[in-house]
């Protein structure tokens, strides 16, 4: 009881001191604003709305406000997304995928603006939801995290980049894990971590530091989008809006227990690593198609599929940031970016990051939240007309924002070439239907990966048994091996047989 | 950082229009840009915007602290600053770790290439997780004696200042422990905690919030003198290894350096400002709640302070075998 006291004491301070300070809003209502828009622009991700302000912001204005910044487009883009999704059928990120199922439908109906008056109000309860499951849970792993050493850390950070492929993957599990360790290995480059060797670099002096997070950031979620946006120029009717954008309160209520099971489920597949917000809402969505009493009207313009994943996708947010502030594993593909933004100010996240930091994290959320749920209820139709601009004028000028953020980290001009080399890479990987966040989340967590499990060796005299003899890592290695005999032939055929007999 | 853009701007604008007198004005006449070659955040970053800021007030001009990180030991903000002219328009903001950039082959100058001033530094001690059946220094290498080279030790990265102080700390008491390397000081510090090794060398700022709440027992200063914290006294390792004054203290050193090349009257300028900077309450305040000692030190002193740390670390690091440039190559002298 003391214990949720003081978090209270503490969240309250921080969120004091964070309304209390004027420069909060320039940043937060900036930041949203731009954030809802990148979202509501088809081919426009998430993802892309907080790299690019990690290039921007990362390191030019201190953390505190870098956070403020690229929490809110985070929150806002997530949001932003469910705008395409009902008013066009094409959803504004792939997190509003699910969305557009029952949104547009509904849009058709002429309830274009009761749903997204629903979808305002989901998409807010939904962050608050993950907001409050990630200020008790961060504090509880933050506990078990004290007495996590190296080889677990290796297992954690293998365990990470397996489940990012095999959930993100389109097609074939093994496309993601070939995405993985393709990342895995451009993390080998630079200076070991062990003996201070240099390795793959060529006799470049560039190499030597590593490969640097922002570029490849840019490179893999940028790049491949600009020219798939390009390339594929899709052109919508943007259904016919009538009436006031409103929160229906009776609906609400009515659904209150699905909005609650939402929300528990995108925070859970949000904490996940490397999984992020689209997932969460399809998986909701699934869920609530099987256990709704209306699934049936599933897809056909129903309000309850529409909050499934609205509010999943959005408690997804406050899920993702968990591992991301505890263990350094990012929860989604935007907290991937986000890491990127820790990294080049110093922050190490761990048992030892800064409890200030986690605090102000969480009321950022909350304020974040706020001011999406106001913005999309007063300023909506300038997001809808955000949705008549062509892609052809908008997606070149993000490719020049994009060129510009990388090259201002301070890198220099080879982080462009490694932007460039990376993007075109990760373009021919998406032809190929290979999923490209398992490659950065490889590339941030391969260093990891690689120095804790030498460093477990090291420690161990080389003797294996340290990734058994520890219960932790004992638990890790047994989920590896599930998580990859899983995706055998043969153990597929015999999942299929069992969910065969039991339905 | 909108400030800073317009008065840089201002200042560009100003020195393009006046370049013709600007060689008979007195310096400084346009503001000052500071680079520091470590990451924002972190310590030398920080002690850095904190005495200029300072040093401002006693400048006509502002001071622009910037950040240009990466390569070897900082080599690219020490290259980045050492290309500007040496006018003491471009300080570069360093500490004590910068000195092994040309050993390691990041660049190839010796350390006098720099005027440095010494703003400070935070003292080495040895510390145990907190439920280590270890209570005292003499406890620890004792059993380290028991069993040379078994007991596993952190000390932030290969060659790092914690590093070289563990190396001297088994010279000097006859112990020998296993050295696992960590990227940094919190990283190794975390595996203290959770038990992986069973000490840590660190500085006290590091560790500080630590021993306040527990997690670290402290064991021994690797300086001379004792130093209280968390309501206890933590004593010099000195008291009980004689041995350890021949090859301790090493300590930080951070803070800055203009090119050794720059005019005397800029030297005598920044030096002004760096003093008077110095005895102020702020710097005084900040040592104290940060746990960092106040150095002071500037140009020749400070030089011979980084030549005793350069050589150290060069001839460590080439005993370990990571030095890509041999220091005689570079006309570095044995310690």
């Amino acid at each position: 009881m003391e214990f949720i006291f003081g978090q209270l004491a503490g969240f309250g301070m921080a969120f004091a001191t964070l309304v209390s300070d004027p420069w909060t809003y320039v940043y937060l209502i900036t930041s949203v604003f731009l954030g809802i828009t990148f979202g509501a622009l088809p081919g426009l991700t998430a993802t892309l709305a907080v790299t690019i302000l990690t290039g921007f912001f990362g390191n030019k204005i201190p953390l505190d406000y870098a956070l403020i910044a690229l929490l809110g487009a985070y929150v806002g883009a997530i949001y932003g997304g469910s705008y395409p999704s009902i008013l066009l059928n094409i959803p504004g990120t792939a997190a509003s995928a699910a969305t557009a199922m029952d949104g547009y439908p509904l849009a058709k109906q002429g309830r274009g603006a009761e749903a997204l008056g629903l979808t305002t109000t989901a998409s807010f309860i939904g962050t608050l939801v993950g907001t409050v499951a990630l200020l008790i849970f961060v504090w509880v792993l933050l506990l078990i995290s004290k007495n996590i050493a190296s080889p677990e850390k290796a297992l954690l950070a293998l365990f990470g980049i397996l489940l990012s492929g095999t959930l993100m993957s389109a097609d074939l599990a093994i496309k993601g894990w070939i995405a993985g360790l393709i990342g895995l290995a451009l993390a080998m480059v630079g200076m070991d971590p062990i003996l201070s060797e240099a390795r793959y670099t060529f006799g470049w002096s560039y190499l030597l530091s590593g490969i640097a997070v922002v570029p490849v950031l840019m490179g893999a979620f940028a790049v491949p989008q600009i020219i798939e946006g390009m390339r594929h120029v899709r052109a919508g009717r943007v259904a016919e809006l009538n009436g006031r954008i409103l929160p229906n309160m009776t609906a609400m209520r009515r659904y209150l227990p699905t909005i609650g099971r939402s929300g528990v489920i995108g925070t859970g597949v949000g904490a996940l690593p490397g999984v992020g917000e689209d997932v969460a809402g399809w998986v909701s969505y699934g869920v609530g198609k099987s256990v709704s009493e209306e699934g049936d009207s599933f897809g056909k313009g129903s309000l309850e599929g529409l909050l499934c994943s609205e509010t999943a996708n959005n408690a997804c947010i406050g899920g993702a940031l968990i591992p991301l502030l505890v263990l350094g594993i990012p929860g989604s593909p935007p907290a991937a970016a986000l890491m990127g933004a820790f990294k080049i100010n110093n922050v190490i996240p761990g048992p030892t990051i800064d409890p200030e930091i986690i605090l102000r994290v969480v009321a950022i959320m909350v304020l974040a939240s706020f001011t999406m749920f106001v913005l999309g209820l007063f300023t909506a139709r300038i997001f809808i007309k955000v949705l008549r601009i062509p892609q052809t004028v908008f997606l070149p000028l993000v490719m020049v924002l994009t060129t510009i953020g990388s090259f201002s980290v301070g890198g220099g001009l080879n982080d462009l070439y490694l932007m460039l080399g990376v993007g075109l890479v990760a373009y021919v990987m998406n032809l190929l239907c290979y999923p490209i966040a398992p490659l950065v989340i490889g590339v941030i967590l391969g260093g990891m990966f690689d120095e804790t499990f030498r460093r477990s060796l090291l420690l161990s005299d080389g003797d294996l048994s340290v990734f058994v003899s520890r219960p932790g890592a004992a638990l890790l290695l047994t989920l590896i091996i599930a998580l990859i005999l899983g995706q055998m032939p043969g153990a597929k055929r015999a999942i299929r047989r069992l969910k065969g007999r039991t339905t | 950082m909108k400030i800073s853009i317009t008065r840089t701007l201002a200042a560009l604008a100003l020195t393009g229009g006046i370049a013709g007198v600007a060689a008979a004005q007195d310096y400084p006449y346009r503001d000052i840009t500071t680079a520091v070659v470590w990451g924002a955040g972190g310590g030398t970053d920080t002690i850095n915007r904190m005495i200029m800021a300072e040093m401002e007030k006693h400048l006509p001009v502002s001071i622009n602290v910037i950040n240009q990180t990466g390569g070897v030991a900082g080599s690219n903000g020490m290259v980045y600053a050492a290309n500007q002219p040496d006018d003491g328009y471009t300080l570069v903001g360093l500490s004590e770790s910068n000195v092994t950039a040309a050993v390691q082959g990041g660049w190839d100058k010796k350390f006098d290439y720099w005027y440095p001033f010494i703003v400070g530094g935070s003292p080495d001690l040895i510390s145990v997780p907190a439920d280590s059946p270890h209570d005292s220094l003499s406890d620890l290498i004792e059993a380290a004696m028991a069993e040379p080279g078994s007991i596993p030790a952190a000390a932030g990265g290969a060659g790092s200042i914690h590093h070289l102080n563990l190396l001297a700390l088994e010279q000097g008491s006859g112990a020998r422990f296993k050295f696992v390397p960590y990227k940094g000081s919190a990283p190794g510090q975390e595996a203290a905690i959770a038990g992986e090794v069973a000490l840590v060398v660190t500085s006290l700022a590091e560790q500080a919030a630590l021993i306040e709440g527990g997690q670290l027992k402290p064991l021994a200063m690797l300086t001379p003198d004792s130093v209280e914290i968390a309501g206890q006294t933590v004593p010099s390792a000195f008291d009980s290894y004689a041995g350890l004054s021949e090859v301790l203290p090493l300590k930080q050193a951070i803070g800055f350096a203009v090119h050794d090349s720059a005019p005397e009257n800029v030297k005598a300028t920044l030096a002004g400002a760096f003093e008077k900077a110095m005895a102020s309450d702020t710097v005084a305040t900040w040592a104290e709640v940060n746990k960092y000692d106040i150095g002071g030190q500037y140009g020749e002193a400070a030089q011979a302070l980084f030549s005793t740390l350069e050589s150290t670390f060069a001839y460590t690091l080439k005993d370990l075998g990571a030095a890509k440039v041999m220091p005689e190559d570079l006309g570095i002298e044995k310690p």
